[in-house]
């Protein structure tokens, strides 16, 4: 326990002045913008670094403030109360209660002195609160739920609670509440005891029962009272009427409650009367105006006073105005600390909107949205759009969270649902000068919990002041809570405006920046969904006009310029803007010059005017989003931390909203630029360029199901409402060619092995696996070595076995399109793979298990006996694959009508369900050697998969598009893996994330420790066996959310310790795992942190550096513990202490993503492998620092690169079946390998894994044999390219970013074989018939495919005929002529 | 330029002391107090007079209106007479508490609908005192102009009344001054024009904007235009004249 890590934000001193030097001060300062070189003359540098990183917490405010020593003239006994609490609402009206308590009381002087729970992080600061709790009479707590935190007031209240003269602590985490002690009365049992007093906190164990029973006790108080002893009785009834006087928060209030308190508890007051009125009670919800006399608990009854306003015209009192609802909380009423609130409610009557302002005392809102937003009668929405500015999930508060409740309570209401939030833990000026924005932890309790909700807009309206008085309430932002009501009325408007006369802008995407790239999504073929989506939103009302006939036209319309003469180069233009106009419509323009120089400049524009790429259809416009900018000045712009919007782009946000008008923006499809561009991580400012750019417009965004981070990403920082969208069905990758024969083959020798052409069989195999390159996967014996009959088997096993990866290896063919749900057959690969999965929580096994188990066997002995190259392991493995097959498709066609659409599902399953005889899948499997097979568990299973199966052919993704457009709410889900988590299906869901506090779980504990062995043990076996001292390897975001962590989890398990959860189940703390449970040294870790997890999974980097810095500093021998090893070597050579040498969690500067190594890659723009490997350091040597956390991402080049140094093997996690490494850019963007071998000393190349965690049986691969089993599977595929093929000109783009990304991974690890170029170039140029679609069908991604074929050979990483080069060579310029319209 | 109507109102000042205790200690016994609402019904004919002349979106209760005495001013004369702007800021602030109604006494704050009812010749007086006592350089109508000249945004017209202050980040952002320490409470040659009286903004920015729209600062375009400004970005097309009552729903 004693080297459990508890309080992760502690700050040794010296820390404090190192940091605040001021020669550090750009390493730890940066900005998201290029450094300005001429700083300002009014600017003071030393107060600076303070207000930045002072003491390196989050918050630099200071308790004193709170403090108040009474001067008592009079001498009378003294009071001394100490407070802590999460609401600084409470510290005004606390003070005023006790200044005037000073002024007129004579029985007694109050010194006070509180905390607000965030600054308890600082040592200092912990310790004052410590003596301040020696001498301390009275302490009183409330909303303490976070655990280090919490665990820290416990421990210092608890060495003094019998001294204290009371202890009220109101909600909080248990361990604090059973602080609790009024005289006899005692919470110190909560949890454990049986009277009903207790049982009450129990009763709603779910949801926000908590905060919501002691509210339910405060009103049954007299029911409880009679079931306590009558000694106690009256200590219970003061401790009930405390919490009446704490939630009705008003100064008189806690003045009388302080009277109370100490009258009956102080000693030195023992018999002197002290008076004090009966609490003044509010309502515990209902609604509240400023101007209202009076709260209501009855919205007509607010509505008719509304209705008789006289300050305000007729129009806002008409019944034609939209009406906002608003969500408050009751303690900023009742405290008087509301100045935000009236903000908010003034800016959107001045903006012509009603309001109808709700508040609630408890955690749990949804009861009064229901009743006071919900028409009773009609059970139609009151309101428009409902912003609630509470911050918090809809049902919970910071306690614990019920989604399933407010979902309903949402889906009831049918509005926008918009979550803003006031600065809690940050001051304003804390928060503006943060790169990372919002402080984690309210990140964590703010923004992520109520995206759970399906809450949208997590705007900062309010901040905070950090000096005492009457100002550190609440204060609005001016520009903030204009950028929220605006937008809200936007929404409201949605809700409002008829379908003819909504505008909305489709934004499609173009990079890298080619016309052959324009509508790029992944998975998705755009302009085929946008021309249904089109379709389908006409014939709904929309005024869309002169759409052409067919996609295909579409596409034409948009990327051909009609003036111009021939074919091109340019893109429609739409709108002309000249740059006079665009200052005018742009108020942030002067900010992009510092990096683009005066508009127009040259990006999306004729050098006069800024030029506006798309297409107009009534009052549809269809938009090109314009690019990043890296091609203005790539090189300068991919290496800098960060860059900003360019005048193009700025334009075409200005044109979308200003001249166009839009009502809505849709983005279409995974993904666009306009998130990632430069601001704070969470919380944007006004200076933050995605809430500049975005403006007043909703965003509706088309994302991806399978990428939940970065969609995540596009609803923090450009406030998008993400609609899910079903990556394309997967089918088995199957074989060809020469994998076809080998099958044949093997095959044949299985029946013919023992009859005496077995050798002559083997030779064929061995060299048909030569003549496929399985020469490097499997090791083959020479050609014409004679060997064994038992060596046979197993060369003929392991090349089996090999095949059969390949085979069964899931891909999406083809594209999606949006309103084309999957038919029930092409859904069945998916089934097979999620019916592979045990998931013991749904209480279902896995098909191969139970298929396995009828023949005797354990699946995962298969398994391990299939990989060993066993060869009748992997025949027994085919075969439960193939009836697993068998099985599924014969139950999809049963429920399938000719056509192969699913028809009622519901009633064929009843039907099938019904009569055991009859179930397809007994049927199939009573042809097979598995006829034994269990029948309950296959039934449970069918059941499963037939809920399965209507989910994956369901569609929702047009109707939760017009949801948005009509300004309802859109249910959310989770994004992720559907094979993994079906819950992700029905797409058409707004995506969320998860609670980010929720992970690593205890089962993604487990496969961590799975696949962390299989990679030590394989690095030990190709590395003579020596442990790796240090892995390096990449934290991905999406990859965490599916998994719940895996990855993180991998992480601690390599340094050998375990995540511990509090009593609400988060997780914030970790653990050593002792070197004897561990069995094996330490191993040291570089971890790369993707921006994406750094933006949303900063609290896991925080546990993550905790955990490296707490095993660098156990006392353990070094050859047992390769962290402290390097961290004491590292120390040395650098001068610094052990624990600020354990470094090793990095990523990107804050606001910037990536290593921009893919985008160099893509556009071809680097010069050798060094200039990438050094843009990579530049990039992504930005640490985070457990003990300075505030002062966000810090440059820590020197650690990041001795750290690397050590690195013997790096790793990747694949974690689902359709990105795999070859399909996106990122995994070679984030991959160190030969970046590593430059900067070990020895030189040594590290191994490169790879661990795939797609099916049942995980593996851990090398990087090459990754490479190669993708490039089987996908590039070289007939079945893929084929697939891409009839998704037409998305598909061909599709095939040249697959060779791309190859020459991506030839670059950073050089783990690419000859082969898979040259047979991509025999599949794709010397095919004559392949070589003229692709060239048709979009000559401009042929013509990079060409140039990408070159760039391998000129860059060495392919050699290849004279031959072959002259005909790619050839081939570019005609393509080249062809694309310039120049017709030879 | 006082009301004709500010007359009878003297002795009612001890009812309405105690719901100013969020302000300085009342001023001496000249100084202004409030008429309540019972006997409040003779101003109306400036209001009306005004409301005809401009577009009449709002509808005035009479009742509300409260006047003051000429002599009401005096304080808030003697202070800036006495540069003593810290004081003489205060007491704008609770004339114009005391002005918008009964209402925005009760709040201790005023609603931004509410300043419709502070009669125009009041808000004129007030703003005449600053900038006969600043040399015009404080004063609403100044920063009226000023307004106007940004387009009506307010962050850069705090920019430009040093009501906010530079962050010294890396991207150029800014952030308020804290009340009272970092405003300036002189007048000399660095003090911003505009700089007093403060609204504040603590919650938003949408009374300083009733104020700046206010039908006393009407019609200042042409005072404006032969004091010649000292250059500046204004786009002097169209004047703004009677738009300032209605609602700005454009953003």
């Amino acid at each position: 326990m004693a080297s459990l890590v508890s309080s992760p934000f502690t700050l040794p001193a010296s820390k404090a002045d190192h940091l605040s030097s001021l020669s550090q001060k750009h390493f730890f300062l940066h900005s998201f913008l290029p450094k300005k070189t001429n700083s300002n003359p009014n600017s003071r540098p030393s107060l600076k670094v303070k207000c930045v990183v002072g003491n390196g917490l989050f918050t630099q405010t200071s308790p004193e403030v709170r403090r108040i020593v009474p001067e008592n003239k009079n001498d009378l006994p003294t009071v001394k109360i100490v407070y802590v609490v999460l609401e600084a609402q409470y510290q005004s009206s606390l003070s005023s209660a006790v200044q005037s308590l000073n002024q007129n009381s004579s029985f007694a002087s109050f010194e006070v002195v509180g905390y607000l729970v965030e600054e308890l992080r600082d040592e200092n600061t912990y310790k004052t609160f410590c003596n301040d709790l020696e001498d301390a009479n009275i302490f009183i707590g409330s909303l303490i739920f976070v655990e280090e935190l919490a665990l820290k007031v416990k421990a210092a209240v608890e060495k003094e609670r019998d001294r204290l003269d009371a202890v009220l602590v109101f909600p909080s985490m248990p361990e604090v509440m059973r602080l609790n002690k009024l005289g006899s009365f005692s919470m110190s049992q909560l949890g454990q005891s049986k009277s009903p007093f207790f049982q009450l906190f129990k009763r709603k164990k779910q949801g926000a029962g908590f905060a919501d029973s002691m509210l339910k006790l405060v009103r049954t108080l007299p029911k409880v009272l009679k079931y306590l002893p009558s000694d106690k009785a009256q200590d219970a009834r003061l401790y009930i009427l405390s919490l009446q006087f704490w939630l009705g928060g008003s100064p008189d209030n806690l003045q009388n409650f302080l009277k109370m308190i100490s009258g009956s508890y102080v000693p030195a007051l023992k018999g002197t009367k002290v008076d004090y009125s009966d609490p003044v009670l509010f309502l515990d919800s209902g609604i509240w105006h400023p101007l209202a006399p009076c709260m209501y608990d009855d919205v007509k009854e607010y509505l008719n006073w509304y209705g008789t306003r006289r300050d305000v015209d007729e129009k806002l009192r008409g019944p034609d105005a939209p009406i906002i609802g608003l969500v408050l909380q009751r303690s900023h009423i009742v405290t008087g600390d509301e100045s935000h609130y009236v903000a908010v409610i003034m800016e959107l009557e001045a903006r012509g909107a009603k309001v109808i302002p709700i508040f609630a005392g408890g955690l749990d809102f949804s009861g009064p949205v229901e009743k006071f937003l919900i028409d009773p009668v009609t059970k139609k929405p009151m309101v428009n759009s409902v912003v609630s500015l509470t911050g918090f999930a809809l049902v919970g508060g910071p306690a614990r969270q019920d989604h399933p409740r407010a979902v309903e309570a949402l889906m009831k209401l049918d509005v926008p649902y918009i979550v803003a939030l006031p600065l809690v833990f940050q001051t304003t000026e804390e928060w503006l000068n943060s790169t990372l924005g919002l402080h984690p932890i309210q990140v964590a309790l703010q923004v992520a919990l109520p995206e759970l909700d399906g809450g949208m807009e997590p705007i900062v309206f309010a901040g905070r002041d950090p000096r005492t008085g009457k100002r550190r309430k609440s204060h609005a932002l001016h520009k903030r809570v204009e950028q929220l009501c605006t937008r809200a009325i936007k929404w409201a408007e949605l809700k409002r405006k008829s379908k003819t006369e909504k505008k909305l802008a489709i934004t499609v995407f173009s990079f890298p920046p080619d016309k052959g790239n324009v509508g790029t999504a992944a998975y998705l073929n755009v302009f085929a969904s946008i021309y249904s989506v089109l379709k389908d939103l006409q014939k709904d009302g929309y005024s869309v006009e002169g759409l052409p006939e067919t996609a295909e036209a579409l596409i034409e319309d948009v990327i051909h310029d009609k003036e111009a003469q021939f074919n091109s180069p340019n893109l429609n233009v739409a709108y002309k803007m000249s740059v006079r106009e665009y200052q005018n419509l742009t108020p942030y323009a002067p900010a992009l010059e510092e990096n683009w120089g005066k508009p127009p400049g040259n990006l999306n524009s004729d050098g006069e005017n800024l030029l506006v790429y798309g297409k107009q259809y009534g009052n549809v416009f269809i938009g090109v989003q314009p690019t990043f900018g890296y091609e203005g000045d790539p090189m300068r712009l991919l290496f800098s931390k960060s860059a900003s919007p360019h005048h193009g782009f700025a334009a075409y946000y200005s044109f979308v909203e200003k001249i166009f008008k839009a009502d809505a923006v849709l983005h279409f499809g995974t993904h666009g630029s306009l998130e990632f561009m430069p601001g704070k991580q969470v919380g944007m400012s006004d200076v933050c360029f995605p809430d500049s750019l975005i403006g007043n417009i909703p965003n509706v965004y088309y994302y991806a199901a399978n990428n939940p981070s970065e969609a995540t990403i596009a609803k923090r920082r450009s406030y998008a409402n993400t609609i899910s969208y079903l990556t394309p069905p997967a089918e088995n990758a199957g074989l060809y060619k020469g994998l076809k024969q080998l099958s044949e083959l093997i095959s044949s020798y299985q029946s013919l092995k023992d009859s005496g052409r077995g050798q002559q069989i083997v030779n064929s195999i061995i060299s048909t696996a030569r003549q496929c390159n399985l020469d490097k996967d499997v090791k083959l014996p020479e050609e014409g070595e004679e060997i064994s009959a038992k060596e046979r088997d197993l060369v003929v096993g392991k090349v089996y076995s090999k095949i059969m990866e390949i085979e069964s290896r899931l891909l999406p063919c083809g594209l999606h399109v949006i309103g084309e749900p999957p038919s029930a057959m092409e859904a069945v690969a998916t089934l097979v793979n999620i019916a592979a999965l045990d998931r013991p929580e749904d209480g279902v096994s896995s098909l191969p298990a139970i298929l396995a188990e009828s023949v005797g066997r354990n699946i995962e002995d298969v398994y391990r006996g299939s990989d060993k190259g066993i060869l009748k392991d992997v025949e027994l493995l085919r075969q439960i694959t193939d009836a697993s097959r068998g099985a599924i498709s014969s139950f999809v066609k049963r429920t399938t009508n000719k056509k192969g659409q699913v028809v009622d599902v519901a009633d064929k399953l009843t039907s099938i369900l019904g009569f055991g005889i009859n179930e397809p899948w007994i049927q199939h499997l009573s042809e097979t050697k598995f006829y034994r097979a269990d029948r309950e568990k296959l039934r449970v299973l069918f059941e499963f998969l037939g809920e399965c199966l209507k989910l994956v052919v369901a569609d929702n993704e047009l109707g939760s598009l017009k949801q948005a457009l009509e300004g309802k709410y859109v249910e959310p889900g989770p994004g992720g893996d559907p094979i993994r988590n079906p819950k992700v299906l029905p797409t058409g869901k707004n995506i969320h994330a998860l609670d980010p506090q929720a992970i690593p779980t205890t089962a993604a504990l487990q496969s961590a420790k799975v696949v962390v062995d299989r990679l030590v043990e394989r690095q030990k076996v190709d590395n003579g066996g020596k442990y790796p001292e240090t892995i390096a390897l990449v934290l991905w975001g999406t990859d965490n959310i599916k998994t719940y962590g895996e990855s993180l989890a991998q992480v601690l398990w390599m340094i050998g310790v375990r995540p511990v959860a509090d009593t609400l189940g988060r997780v914030n703390r970790v653990e050593p795992v002792s070197l004897e449970e561990l069995g094996r040294p330490r191993i040291d870790v570089v971890v790369n942190c993707s921006g994406v997890f750094r933006d949303l999974f900063i609290n896991q980097m925080n546990l993550l550096d905790r955990a490296v810095k707490m095993v660098a500093e156990l006392d353990e021998p070094v050859e047992q513990n390769y962290v402290r090893k390097h961290a004491l070597e590292q120390a040395k050579a650098l001068g610094i202490e052990v624990r600020e040498a354990a470094t090793r969690v990095f990523s990107n500067a804050s606001g910037s993503y990536s290593s921009n190594v893919n985008l160099a890659v893509e556009n071809s723009t680097w010069n050798d492998e060094k200039q990438l490997q050094d843009m990579y350091l530049s990039r992504k040597s930005f640490a985070f620092d457990c003990d300075a956390p505030g002062a966000g991402m810090t440059e820590k080049r020197k650690v990041f690169e001795m750290a690397l140094s050590t690195a013997d093997a790096t790793f990747q996690n694949l974690d689902s079946s359709e990105i795999s490494l070859t399909d996106v850019s990122h995994y070679f963007d984030s991959d160190p390998t030969n970046l590593v071998q430059n900067l070990r000393k020895d030189g040594k190349k590290p191994s490169a894994y790879i661990a795939d965690t797609t099916t049942a049986n995980a593996q851990v691969r090398t990087l090459s044999e990754t490479v190669r089993l993708d490039a089987r599977t996908k590039l070289l595929n007939p079945k893929w390219y084929e697939g891409m093929m009839s998704s037409g000109y998305e598909g061909v783009r599709e095939i040249e970013k697959r060779l791309t990304n190859t020459v991506g991974w030839s670059a950073t690890s050089g783990q690419v074989d000859n082969w898979v170029y040259e047979e991509a170039n025999s599949t794709f140029i010397q095919d004559e018939n392949m070589l003229n679609r692709l060239m048709s069908t979009n000559p401009n991604s042929f013509r990079k495919l060409v140039q990408t074929f070159l760039e391998a050979n000129g860059r060495g990483y392919w050699e290849t005929s004279e031959e072959n080069i002259d005909k790619l060579r050839q081939l570019y310029s005609e393509v080249e002529d062809k694309i310039e319209g120049i017709d030879r | 330029m006082a009301s004709t109507s500010l007359r009878n109102l003297h002795h009612h000042h001890h009812h309405h002391c105690s719901s100013f205790k969020r302000l300085p200690p009342p001023p001496p016994p000249s100084s202004l107090f409030l008429k309540p609402p019972s006997t409040t019904t003779s101003s109306t004919n400036i209001l009306s007079t005004t409301s005809s002349s401009s577009s009449t979106t709002f509808s005035l209760p009479s009742s509300t209106t409260s006047t003051t005495t000429t002599s009401s001013f005096d304080t808030l004369q003697h202070l800036l007479s006495t540069q003593n702007f810290r004081q003489a800021d205060e007491e704008t602030r609770r004339l114009l508490i005391l002005l918008a109604g009964e209402q925005s006494q009760k709040r201790g704050y005023v609603f931004f609908s509410e300043v419709q009812y502070i009669p125009e010749t009041d808000l004129k007086a007030i703003d005449e005192l600053w900038r006969k006592y600043s040399n015009n350089k404080f004063g609403y109508s100044v920063q009226k102009n000023i307004w106007k000249k940004v387009n009506k945004d307010f962050t850069k017209l705090f920019l430009k009344l040093g009501w906010m202050k530079k962050l010294d980040t890396e991207i150029e952002q800014y952030n308020y001054r804290a009340f009272p320490d970092e405003f300036t409470w002189e007048l000399n040659d660095e003090t911003p024009e505009g700089h007093l009286p403060l609204t504040n903004a603590l919650r938003g920015t949408r009374l300083f904007n009733s104020i700046l729209s206010h039908r006393a600062f009407e019609g200042q375009e042409e005072e404006e235009a032969e004091t010649g400004e000292n250059g500046g970005l204004r786009d002097g097309t169209k004047p703004l004249g009677n738009k300032f009552l209605k609602p700005n729903y454009s953003f």
